[in-house]
């Protein structure tokens, strides 16, 4: 039985002329934590765009090919021009590498999609709220200062908030670039517990550039080389 | 360079980064102290109200005669009716440039509105006067006034706008610009909700140099609608006085010492004006950030 959730098929991609992505063709299983390795520079962190579509704001850039979700179990073209891009991202969130919290509250950093996304209703927020800060580890830090800056917290606790602001509309697809670079080695140790904990619901991709993160919580390794993907061990 | 070469480089870059400064602020305490020390005496409800009992002036049950009251009426109305003219155009004018021009269209319209931002004040109150003549064939009765001086205002600061805006928006980290957009925001709810708030300072610059240049121009509304003695204009149609015109008319016609240095109260007044208008300006903008903007 077919297990995939995405599916590339031949996905080139340039910017400015210059050839980042080369022909990548590759399916990723549901609920699967995959890492993405590969020298900097050469388009791990475009390629996790392509499957959100939040290069195309990048003046320059170009792409072919096809990238397909498998959406209540219908294989849909993200490029179509059918595709709701806000609804994709939804299902589709991200997290970057240094964590970027609005210059609001921890509250109304959590609250911000779910008003992107046209939810209203109070008691609806503050519980969704409380479950994703929740699952994110971050519930029990945070829940007698909900009303405070969210740059207030530290490195770690802002990376995971950004998690949860992502996980709060319950995504299928997360992907993150490189989610542990800027934090010491405690706070990304509780950002791995979470990754792991995060593929009982749903797909994970995640750019690292440290092999030993990625044996310990990878199921799978993808190096990308010279444009192309290429299935790596993972050496435990 | 030798390393001595360098350490004296090092110092004498400091002291004039310092000097710098220093000639700025005593220049900016010799203007105050001068206009001080020479209006301060004239200070007082006379040289705002004249005879008329300030209640009734500002009530305008009264009209004022040989008072400055109708002068910062006048300038209040053209500050406020200009900047309210020129905020909207040229913030949104300032968002299409960082948003939504292409490179080169954002590049024609840059130098269209660096070209703009260079020409003489003089220059744009003969246009606007050129506007109310042909009004004027149109409407009769049409002449220049309060309008036609606002509008040409608008004109005047609207490359101030445009260009804070753009450049504090496109000032903004490529990290926080995709943030909103990643949690599925669209371009619009990316630009009311994360830009312009964080844009709002820079946005907030332009407006505070546009109320000034508003308050302070003489050249523009000369041509435009301003007289010497016309009271608190009655609507936008109609001609009126002006702190900025009254400080000129005063120091080239004063009769004699004491016309004079009603022309030094008269400046203090209108520096008190700018500065109640700027406080308005940093009040609004708060509120704007975070009342309405983050309000979820």
């Amino acid at each position: 039985m077919d297990n995939s959730i995405i599916k590339i098929t031949d996905l080139h991609f340039s910017y400015n002329g210059l050839k980042v992505l080369k022909g990548v063709t590759h399916s990723f299983e549901k609920n699967t934590l995959t890492a993405i390795t590969g020298p900097s520079g050469k388009g791990k962190s475009t390629f996790l765009t392509t499957l959100n579509r939040l290069w195309e704001d990048v003046p320059g850039a170009a792409l072919q090919g096809c990238v397909e979700l498998k959406i209540a179990e219908k294989w849909r073209d993200v490029y179509a021009s059918s595709m709701d891009i806000a609804a994709l991202r939804r299902m589709v969130g991200m997290v970057f590498q240094i964590p970027n919290p609005l210059p609001m509250s921890i509250f109304r950093n959590m609250a911000f999609p779910l008003k992107l996304a046209g939810v209203k209703e109070k008691d609806q927020v503050q519980a969704k709220v409380q479950e994703a800060l929740e699952r994110a580890f971050l519930w029990d830090e945070v829940k007698d200062r909900l009303h405070s800056s969210a740059l207030e917290l530290s490195g770690g606790q802002q990376q995971r908030l950004c998690i949860a602001r992502a996980l709060i509309l319950e995504p299928m697809v997360l992907l993150f670039d490189e989610p542990t670079s800027s934090l010491d080695y405690q706070a990304a140790g509780m950002i791995e517990d979470l990754l792991v904990s995060l593929k009982e619901s749903c797909t994970v991709l995640m750019v690292s550039h440290y092999l030993d993160q990625v044996s310990r919580i990878a199921d799978s390794r993808l190096e990308l080389a010279d444009g192309k993907l290429l299935l790596s061990n993972i050496s435990r | 360079m030798s390393e001595k070469a360098l350490k004296w480089t090092d110092r004498a870059v400091v002291v004039f980064a310092w000097s710098s400064a220093i000639i700025l602020i005593c220049a900016l305490f010799l203007l105050i102290g001068s206009l001080l020390k020479n209006g301060w005496q004239t200070l007082g409800l006379d040289l705002i109200f004249g005879n008329a009992p300030p209640l009734d002036a500002i009530l305008l049950k009264r009209r004022v005669f040989g008072g400055l009251f109708p002068a910062i009426a006048g300038t209040l109305l053209l500050v406020v009716l200009s900047v309210s003219l020129a905020v909207p155009i040229g913030v949104c004018a300032g968002v299409y440039m960082s948003e939504y021009a292409s490179a080169g269209l954002r590049r024609i319209l840059g130098l269209c509105f660096d070209i703009l931002a260079g020409v003489p004040s003089i220059v744009v109150g003969l246009f606007g006067f050129s506007g109310a003549i042909i009004l004027h064939r149109i409407f009769d009765g049409f002449r220049p006034c309060l309008a036609v001086s606002a509008a040409s205002l608008a004109i005047l600061v609207l490359p101030y706008l445009v260009r804070t805006t753009q450049t504090s928006m496109q000032g903004i980290s490529p990290g926080l610009r995709i943030t909103a957009l990643a949690l599925g925001a669209s371009k619009m709810q990316n630009i009311v909700y994360v830009l312009l708030p964080r844009s709002m300072s820079g946005i907030l610059s332009g407006i505070v140099l546009a109320i000034g240049r508003c308050a302070e121009d003489t050249a523009v509304i000369m041509l435009t609608g301003v007289v010497a003695t016309a009271g608190v204009p009655g609507s936008l149609f109609g001609q009126y006085e002006a702190l900025p015109f009254y400080i000129y008319y005063i120091s080239s016609q004063y009769t004699d010492q004491a016309e004079l240095m009603t022309g030094y109260g008269a400046s203090i007044i209108l520096l008190c004006v700018c500065l109640a208008l700027f406080l308005i300006a940093l009040g609004v903008r708060k509120g704007l950030s975070h009342q309405v903007f983050y309000r979820i």
